[in-house]
């Protein structure tokens, strides 16, 4: 089962005044979690690219000025405030022979990285977020893809509602906006 | 010779009648529990949300558009909004996570960047938050089902229970206050006898749920009386 495209819509926020880049494992573009039920049947679901997506959708929509970059990318040309590195810690869901329910449930643990331009780690925040729907309403293949796209949908919520708390992401401002003064101020001859 | 003429009974009388004792056996109560007053203008409407499942409710999602279907028909029909495009207006401040658990928190909400403005632009004047659901709570008898090269067919009784119960909290956003709750408990018992052919008598108590639910909705809202 192939999850296309999980998209969030558009946030009803204030975009924080940083200029961010963010850079994506290897696995967002690719993301297939396979799990073998003891004794019944094995479930699989693929995530494609919607990692990739979601954060990059997120991101553009909290951030003033957002960029993808990759290991490629000079950091010193692009003048940036921070730069996020998310990634996955863990995968899992039950069906419903597990829960003897008629839901599916998925959990997603993410990790967000916050590095500043010197690559010194920021802040290292670990989320959980958690989505589940019914097989009566969708159907088996359906249901779960609903619960991934609600569990990746409740990550947006979380970070959109926690980053700058978790983070301090909003401190990098300051520390850019210090970098300039100090370049800016001429030197006492 | 006066003779007495006995009724002639028709075979659709018959049906009627065989219908009536055959068919399901279903209870139900309906109340509401008024706090404020409400009352809808023109242009105004509803939004019918499911309470956040991460404070565990289990309200079926057929049940919310269930209900959004029957208040918007019949008479006093109401203006329902599709509760998927409010909350993907207002993300993500009615996500599962997010959404406001109490009337207090509404203050906070609409002093956000952008919701009030949003709020208005769709006309909704009231959130209805369901919580219940929908159980099997009993149920036995036995039936057993052969088939042979001659035919096949099925010989016992089942019967089993659901209790539908559902109550519905609404939310005044003009006034950002609690004005008051509907419940409908609706329980219902579903018959399976089976001589060769099993015959369903099936009790729709969600169904019926609904509409209870959803009638008294309507009468709630457009109620302009404080009690």
């Amino acid at each position: 089962m192939v999850l296309e495209n999980a998209t969030i819509p558009v946030p009803l926020i204030d975009q924080i005044p940083l200029k961010v880049g963010a850079r994506y494992p290897e696995v967002f573009n690719h993301f297939m979690h396979e799990e073998q039920i003891i004794g019944k049947e094995k479930w699989s679901i693929d995530l494609g690219q919607s990692n990739r997506l979601l954060f990059t959708q997120l991101f553009s929509s909290m951030f003033s000025d957002f960029m993808v970059i990759d290991a490629d990318s000079d950091l010193d040309a692009l003048m940036l405030d921070a730069i996020i590195e998310p990634s996955i810690d863990a995968f899992e869901f039950s069906v419903p022979s597990q829960s003897q329910t008629d839901e599916f449930a998925v959990w997603i643990r993410y990790r967000i990285k916050i590095l500043d331009t010197a690559g010194s780690t920021v802040a290292n925040w670990p989320i959980a977020a958690y989505g589940k729907s019914r097989t009566a309403t969708f159907g088996n293949d359906a249901a779960l893809q609903r619960a991934a796209e609600l569990a990746m949908r409740d990550a947006a919520a979380l970070i959109i509602l926690q980053m700058n708390k978790a983070t301090t992401i909003r401190n990098l401002n300051s520390q850019r906006t210090a970098r300039s003064t100090e370049s800016s101020t001429p030197l006492p001859e | 010779m006066n003779r007495f003429k006995y009724p002639k009974i028709t075979s659709q009388f018959m049906i009627c009648i065989i219908a009536m004792l055959l068919s399901a056996c279903v209870t139900q109560r309906v109340e509401n529990v008024r706090q404020g007053g409400t009352g809808i203008n023109e242009g105004e409407g509803i939004v019918i949300m499911a309470k956040s499942y991460h404070l565990g409710n289990q309200t079926e999602a057929k049940f919310i558009s269930c209900v959004g279907d029957a208040v918007s028909r019949g008479q006093s029909a109401l203006r329902v909004i599709p509760n998927q495009e409010f909350v993907d207006a207002l993300f993500p401040w009615f996500e599962p996570r997010t959404a406001p658990a109490e009337t207090k928190g509404l203050p906070a909400l609409m002093a956000r960047p952008r919701v009030a403005e949003q709020i208005e632009s769709a006309g909704v004047r009231y959130i209805v938050w369901l919580d219940g659901d929908t159980d099997r709570v009993d149920g036995g008898g036995s039936m057993s089902c052969a088939a042979g090269p001659g035919g096949g067919g099925c010989f016992g009784f089942a019967w089993w229970q659901n209790d539908a119960n559902y109550e519905a909290s609404v939310w005044d956003l003009t006034g950002l206050e609690d004005t008051g709750t509907v419940s409908a408990d609706v329980s219902g018992t579903s018959f399976l006898p089976a001589i060769i052919v099993p015959i369903p008598l099936i009790a729709r108590a969600q169904n019926k749920a609904c509409n209870a639910l959803a009638n008294q909705l309507k009468q709630f809202i457009i109620s302009e009386d404080v009690t």
